[in-house]
C-alpha cells in the first residue's frame, strides 16, 4: 500500500539505474538516480538531449521498469503500484499524439473514461480542461485541424482531466513558439499556486529560472546537483563569488576607494552607468548601508545582486561542481 | 520485476471496464472507417458476384443440384477464403503500431490502465466487427439469390451456413491476431502490413504452388505416356473418367501419381491455416473437388455432426492458430518497455 515514509516528497528515487539492451550493445541510460521532489514545487529536470531525462519519467509513471533502484512517487512503487501512480498522475508525455479523427472533446471524454472519471462528470471535466488552457472555443474541432502549440495545450489539458496531484511534463515547450511557451509557464504557474507538484524536463536553461522552485541537473544519466533554485544559486555564488550591479543616474561619477576597502570584493568593473561588484562573501548588506548614504545616495539608482545565469550553473555543475 | 499489485478485488471489474470503454472507441473507429468500407464493400459484391452467377445458373438450367443453397454458398466460401484474412489484417496491421507511431499508445498507456486493457478492447472490437462484416456480407449474398432466383432453403442449409459464418470468423479472426502479433513489435505500420500481407500471400498461394513443386520433385515428373492419354482425354471428353484409350494398368499408375502427390501436397499445405478453412468449408458444402477435378458435379452432402468429426483436426488448427498468436500478442506487448 502506499502512503509513503517521507509524505513531504512527491517522488523519491533511490540508486535508480536503467540499463537498456545487453552485452555491446548495451547502454546505462540512468546510473543511481537519488532525486528528491518536494510536494508543492515546481521542480526543472533540466539536462542535454539524451540525457536520461524521459527514461527517468517513464520509470516514475512505470512505463519503463527499472533495473535496479528503488523509487516512489506519492507514496507509491514505481514497480508495484504505477496503476495506482497514474491514477494520481498528469502526464504529458514527449511525442505523444491524439487521435486526429475526434475532436478535441472526443479525445478528452474518452481519455476521462480511462481515467476512471464517472461518466456524469467527464464532460464536464473535459470542458474544465479545455478551459484551462484556452481551448474550450476548440472543443468541438478536430485534433486534425489543431496547430501544433494548439496540440501541447491540448495534451496538458488532457494531463488536468484526472484532477492529478502531480503533474509530470516531458519538454512541454518544444516545438511551439514563444508566446505558447509563455502562455505555458503562466499555466505551470497558476496550477502551483493551486498547490500541485509539478515536476518538467528541459533542455532549455531559461525555462528553468523562469518558473521552477527547485531544480535538478542530469548528465548522462547522472544527477549533477538538485535543490532549491535559491541553494543552486548561492553555492555557484559561493564559489565563484557574489555579483551585484550598482547603476547610477547618467552623468554621475562613482567614487569606488570605500567599495575596494571591502576586504572581501575582487573585482570591480565599471562601464557608463553601471558598476560591477564582484566579492568573495556576501555584501550586500554592506553595499546597501554604503549607497544609502552620502555621497552615493544621489548618484546610486539601483543595487541589485545578479543572480548567475543558468549557463553558468550548468557549467559550474558540469565541471564537477 | 514485480507485478503490479493494484489488482486488488473488484480489478477485475475494473479492467473489463477500461477494455470495453477501448472496444467501443475502437469498434466506432472501425465502423467509421473508409478502410473497413472498401474492404467490406469489396467482400459483399465478390459474395453476391459469385452467389448471383451460380444461382442464376440453376435458373436458365446451366447446372444442376438437388441442394442449390449449398452449392451457392460454397461460392460465397471462395470469396470469403480471399476476403476474410484480408478483413483481418485490415482491422490488425496498425492496430499497436499505428498507435505507437501517432504517439497515443503513450497518452493511453499514462492512464490508470494495464497494458492488458489496451490489447483486449482492440480483440473484442475486432471480433465484433469481423463477426459483423462477414455476417452481413454472408447473409447478404444468400439473400440476394433467394430473392432474385427463388432459391429455397432448408434448416438444414441454414445450419450450414451458420457453422460456415462461424468459422469464417475464427479464420478471419486468425489474420487478425497474426497480423496484431506483428502490429506489436513492429514500429511502423507499413512494415507491419507487408509482413502480414506477405504472410497471406504465402499461405494462399505460395504454399500450394511450392506444395506441388516439392512433390514432384519427390517422386519425379509423372508416367509419360499416362500424362498424354490423361490429356488427351481432358481434351476430348472434358474430364479424366473417360480414360481415352488408356489400359487399366497405366491408368492405376497415374492415378496413384496423382494420389501421391496430392498426399505431399497436402502435408506440406497443412502448415498454412488457409488449407484447413477451406477444408472444413469444403466438407461444409460438399464441394469436394478430387484431385485435377475428379468427382466434379458429385454432391455427397454429409451430416453436419459427420463433418464436424472428420474435420476435427482442422477445426482445432482453425481454433489454436488465433490461439497462439493472441498469446504471443499479449507477450510482446506486455513486457515492451515503451518510453
Amino acid at each position: 500500500m502506499g502512503g509513503g515514509e517521507n509524505m513531504s516528497l512527491a517522488v523519491e528515487t533511490e540508486k535508480l539505474v536503467k540499463v537498456y539492451g545487453n552485452g555491446k550493445t548495451m547502454v546505462k541510460a540512468l546510473d543511481g538516480i537519488d532525486m528528491k521532489v518536494p510536494k508543492a514545487s515546481v521542480f526543472g529536470l533540466f539536462g542535454p538531449n539524451g540525457s536520461g531525462k524521459t527514461t527517468l519519467i517513464s520509470i516514475l509513471v512505470g512505463l519503463l521498469l527499472p533495473t535496479s533502484g528503488s523509487a516512489k512517487v506519492l507514496g507509491f512503487d514505481v514497480t508495484r503500484e504505477s496503476v495506482e501512480i497514474r491514477r494520481r498522475v498528469g502526464l504529458l508525455p514527449e511525442g505523444f499524439g491524439f487521435y486526429d479523427h475526434m475532436t478535441a472533446l472526443e479525445n478528452l471524454v474518452f481519455l476521462a473514461t480511462l481515467d476512471g472519471v464517472p461518466s456524469s462528470q467527464r464532460e464536464k471535466r473535459a470542458l474544465e480542461a479545455l478551459e484551462a488552457v484556452g481551448l474550450k472555443d476548440r472543443a468541438d474541432a478536430k485534433v486534425s485541424t489543431f496547430s501544433r502549440g494548439m496540440k501541447q495545450r491540448l495534451g496538458v489539458a488532457q494531463s488536468l482531466l484526472k484532477d492529478p496531484e502531480l503533474l509530470i511534463f516531458d519538454e512541454p515547450t518544444v516545438g511551439i513558439d514563444p508566446e505558447g511557451a509563455a502562455e505555458f509557464r503562466n499555466l505551470v504557474r497558476k496550477m502551483n499556486r493551486d498547490g500541485k507538484t509539478i515536476l518538467l524536463s528541459t533542455h532549455l536553461l531559461y525555462e528553468v529560472g523562469m518558473i521552477c522552485t527547485h531544480a535538478a541537473i542530469i548528465r548522462e544519466g547522472r544527477l549533477l546537483v538538485q535543490g532549491s533554485v535559491d541553494e543552486l544559486y548561492r553555492s555557484v555564488r559561493e564559489a565563484k563569488g557574489f555579483r551585484y550591479e550598482i547603476r547610477v543616474k547618467p552623468g554621475s561619477d562613482m567614487p569606488l576607494q570605500e567599495i575596494r576597502s571591502i576586504p572581501s570584493v575582487i573585482e570591480i568593473a565599471q562601464s557608463d552607468n553601471r558598476v560591477t561588484v564582484l566579492s568573495k562573501n556576501d555584501i550586500g548588506s554592506i553595499l546597501f548601508s554604503l549607497v544609502t548614504k552620502n555621497p552615493y545616495k544621489d548618484i546610486v539608482e539601483s543595487l541589485t545582486p545578479v543572480e548567475p545565469s543558468w549557463e553558468e550553473i550548468y557549467r559550474f555543475y558540469q565541471e564537477g561542481g | 520485476m514485480g507485478r503490479d499489485i493494484s489488482v486488488l478485488p473488484g480489478g477485475g471489474m475494473r479492467m473489463l471496464k477500461n477494455a470495453l470503454s477501448i472496444a467501443r472507441k475502437e469498434f466506432a473507429d472501425a465502423v467509421t472507417s473508409k478502410r473497413l468500407w472498401l474492404i467490406a464493400g469489396i467482400f459483399l459484391l465478390f459474395s453476391i458476384a459469385s452467389t448471383y452467377s451460380t444461382s442464376f445458373g440453376f435458373r436458365i438450367g446451366a447446372r444442376q443440384t438437388t441442394r442449390p443453397m449449398v452449392q451457392i454458398a460454397s461460392s460465397i466460401a471462395s470469396a470469403t477464403a480471399y476476403m476474410a484474412p484480408l478483413l483481418g489484417i485490415a482491422l490488425a496491421f496498425d492496430a499497436i503500431s499505428g498507435e505507437r507511431e501517432r504517439g497515443t499508445l503513450r497518452i493511453l498507456l499514462s492512464r490508470p490502465i494495464y497494458r492488458e486493457d489496451v490489447i483486449n478492447g482492440k480483440i473484442m472490437s475486432a471480433l465484433a466487427v469481423t463477426g459483423l462484416t462477414i455476417t452481413i456480407s454472408s447473409l447478404a449474398a444468400v439473400s440476394v439469390s433467394i430473392l432474385l432466383h427463388n432459391i429455397s432453403v432448408t434448416v438444414d442449409d441454414v445450419s450450414r451456413i451458420g457453422l460456415f459464418i462461424l468459422f469464417s470468423v475464427v479464420f478471419s479472426f486468425a489474420y487478425y491476431a497474426l497480423s496484431l502479433f506483428v502490429s506489436t513489435f513492429s514500429s511502423k505500420s507499413s512494415h507491419s502490413l507487408v509482413i502480414s500481407v506477405g504472410i497471406w500471400i504465402f499461405f494462399a498461394f505460395i504454399l500450394s504452388i511450392m506444395s506441388s513443386f516439392i512433390a514432384t520433385a519427390i517422386l519425379g515428373p509423372p508416367p509419360t505416356r499416362a500424362l498424354t492419354l490423361f490429356n488427351m482425354s481432358r481434351r476430348q471428353f472434358g474430364n479424366f473418367t473417360t480414360p481415352g484409350g488408356a489400359t487399366p494398368q497405366e491408368l492405376e499408375e497415374y492415378l496413384n501419381y496423382v494420389r501421391k502427390v496430392s498426399e505431399i501436397s497436402g502435408t506440406i499445405q497443412a502448415f498454412s491455416i488457409n488449407y484447413h478453412y477451406t477444408q472444413i468449408t469444403s466438407s461444409l458444402f460438399s464441394f469436394v473437388a478430387g484431385p485435377l477435378g475428379f468427382g466434379r458435379g458429385e454432391i455427397t452432402i454429409a451430416s453436419i455432426p459427420t463433418i464436424l468429426s472428420t474435420r476435427l483436426i482442422d477445426i482445432i488448427i482453425l481454433i489454436v492458430f488465433p490461439i497462439v498468436f493472441l498469446v504471443a500478442s499479449y507477450m510482446v506487448f506486455t513486457r515492451r518497455q515503451e518510453k
